[in-house]
């Protein structure tokens, strides 16, 4: 249970392990065990008996939750839970992650599920993925050999696919210090406590009554959630009042790739991201849709 | 390999030797502790039935391993009521029928006491229902439990005031 042992790797890996230090950590993922956080995801899909192997658990490494600013930007830690950052003091780019982290489950889910565990899961559902593609999050990446970083959008690779490799673990993802004001839209069977149908997120900024800069993406959707560079670069340039009305289906339909599964067809849910996204437009350029 | 974790589990102290790591605090509670308040609904995070405080914050113990919390405090529906005198909450749910068969109930008050503690919600009946949805009760008696927990809110912030006053 103290880790200490495990930087000489001498001692035998135990079935569950929760290290202080993030050399300790590393060390143990370097021997195979299964990183956890909240166990939101893990637990639900997995047979708890069927859990097998050594698990490493992240809770308690200190530099791994929290959300400081740095010299590169803003700061995530892997271990940060979703609770802190729906009342987390950001600037407003964030507003659509802090909606995001708010639609995460219920409190009972956002007390304990962590940002990391979301990006790690790779669900096409994670809600967390589209508010950070629209933030140009990176992602920064650890194992006993070493650190890398890169885009979150290589991080996700498929659905339940990510880059991460053999030993190494999610450390923190990073935000370069963004410009504008971000939202979030989630679609549901219902209002509360439920996986998105689709989700958009989307981050405008405006200059001189015209829009500057606009990030948008879509999730849910798609295997993985994607961003819409047609319709980012339509916007640019439009005065205020024009841009929602020029969010169109050829726009966005073509960067989905839409799937049919038991929650919605792939018909409704292209159309229906065309909706939500004219609404973020029209919310984030003050008009109404 | 014995995990041994120290616990507050409604104000008392105890110690807890665990043979497998794999134990959910829900099954703790219930089948070593015979703490068997907090229910098993689902198993994986959707009813709300299994809900206690750890240190203060609502979670699901069904979807949290025991081992995981060592030195925390644990606060469950047993531990609510002074006595005989019952928690504002727990008195609230009874005065507005606040449930029927009661198999969501221990965990529809902890998840209460948890947002009223949270002192977000504030008196607006939606922002309850939003701040209650991770409760679910097939017996449908979200109207009581939306009035138990907005009356159980009042009766803290006048309890609060005349402390203050
Ligand atoms: C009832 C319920 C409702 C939910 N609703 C939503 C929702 O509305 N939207 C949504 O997006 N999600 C939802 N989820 C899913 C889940 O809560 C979130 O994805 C959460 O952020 C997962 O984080 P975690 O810390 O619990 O991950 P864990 O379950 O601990 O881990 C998930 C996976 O990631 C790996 N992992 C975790 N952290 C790291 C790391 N730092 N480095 C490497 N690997 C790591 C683990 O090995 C595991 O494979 C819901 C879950 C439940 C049970
Ligand atoms: S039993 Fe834990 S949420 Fe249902
Ligand atoms: S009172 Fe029966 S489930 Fe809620």
């Amino acid at each position: 249970m103290y880790a200490n042992e495990y930087l000489t790797g001498e001692a035998e890996l135990a079935e569950y392990v929760r290290p202080r230090s993030l050399e300790e950590a590393l060390a143990i993922a370097g021997r195979g065990a299964k990183p956890l956080a909240g166990c939101t995801d893990l637990f639900p899909a997995t047979d708890r008996p069927a859990l097998g192997g050594a698990l490493l658990d992240l809770t308690g490494v200190e530099g791994l939750s929290g959300i400081t600013r740095t010299d590169r930007g803003w700061r995530i830690g892997a271990v940060t839970r979703w609770a802190e950052v729906a009342g987390a003091a950001l600037p407003p780019a964030f507003d659509g992650l802090r909606a995001a982290a708010r639609e995460v489950g219920a409190i009972q889910i956002q007390n304990a599920g962590t940002v990391g565990g979301n990006l790690c899961n790779a669900s096409p559902a994670a809600d967390g993925v589209p508010p950070l593609l629209t933030l140009d999050a990176r992602v920064e990446l650890a194992s006993a050999a070493g650190r890398r970083e890169m885009a979150l959008a290589e991080f996700v690779t498929g659905p339940r696919r990510t880059a991460l490799a053999e030993g190494e673990i999610l450390t923190a993802v990073i935000v370069p210090e963004p410009a504008g004001r971000g939202a979030f839209l989630k679609l549901g069977a219902r209002s509360s406590l439920v996986i998105s149908i689709v989700m958009a997120a989307g981050r405008i900024d405006v200059a001189g009554g015209r829009v500057a800069e606009a990030a948008f993406s879509v999730g849910a959707c798609s295997p993985v959630a994607v961003r819409l560079p047609a319709l980012e670069a339509a916007l640019a340039g439009l005065p205020v009042a024009e841009a929602a009305d020029r969010v169109e289906a050829g726009l966005v339909v073509p960067a989905l790739s839409a799937l049919s599964d038991l929650r919605a067809e792939a018909g409704y849910r292209a159309e229906a991201s065309v909706v939500l996204i004219r609404r973020l437009v029209a919310g984030l350029t003050g008009g109404a849709a | 390999m014995t995990y041994v974790l120290n616990l507050t589990i409604n104000g008392a102290a105890q110690a807890i030797a665990l043979d497998d790591p794999r134990v959910t605090l829900l099954d703790l509670l219930r089948e070593r502790l015979h703490l068997t308040g907090a229910k098993k609904g689902c198993d994986r995070g959707q009813c709300g039935a299994c809900t206690v405080l750890v240190d203060g914050r609502r979670i699901n113990s069904c979807l949290t391993l025991a081992v995981s919390l060592d030195g925390v405090e644990i606060t469950t529906i047993e531990g609510l009521a002074e006595g005989e005198t019952l928690h504002p909450v727990q008195q609230a749910f009874i005065e507005h029928d606040g449930f029927q068969c009661g198999f969501c109930t221990p965990g529809q008050i902890m998840s209460a006491v948890g947002l009223i503690g949270e002192g977000q919600a504030g008196t607006d009946p939606e922002r309850i229902r939003e701040g209650m949805s991770g409760n679910i009760c097939r017996c449908g008696a979200y109207h009581g439990i939306v009035e138990a927990v907005l009356d159980a809110q009042a009766t803290f912030q006048d309890g609060v005031k005349r402390k203050t006053a």
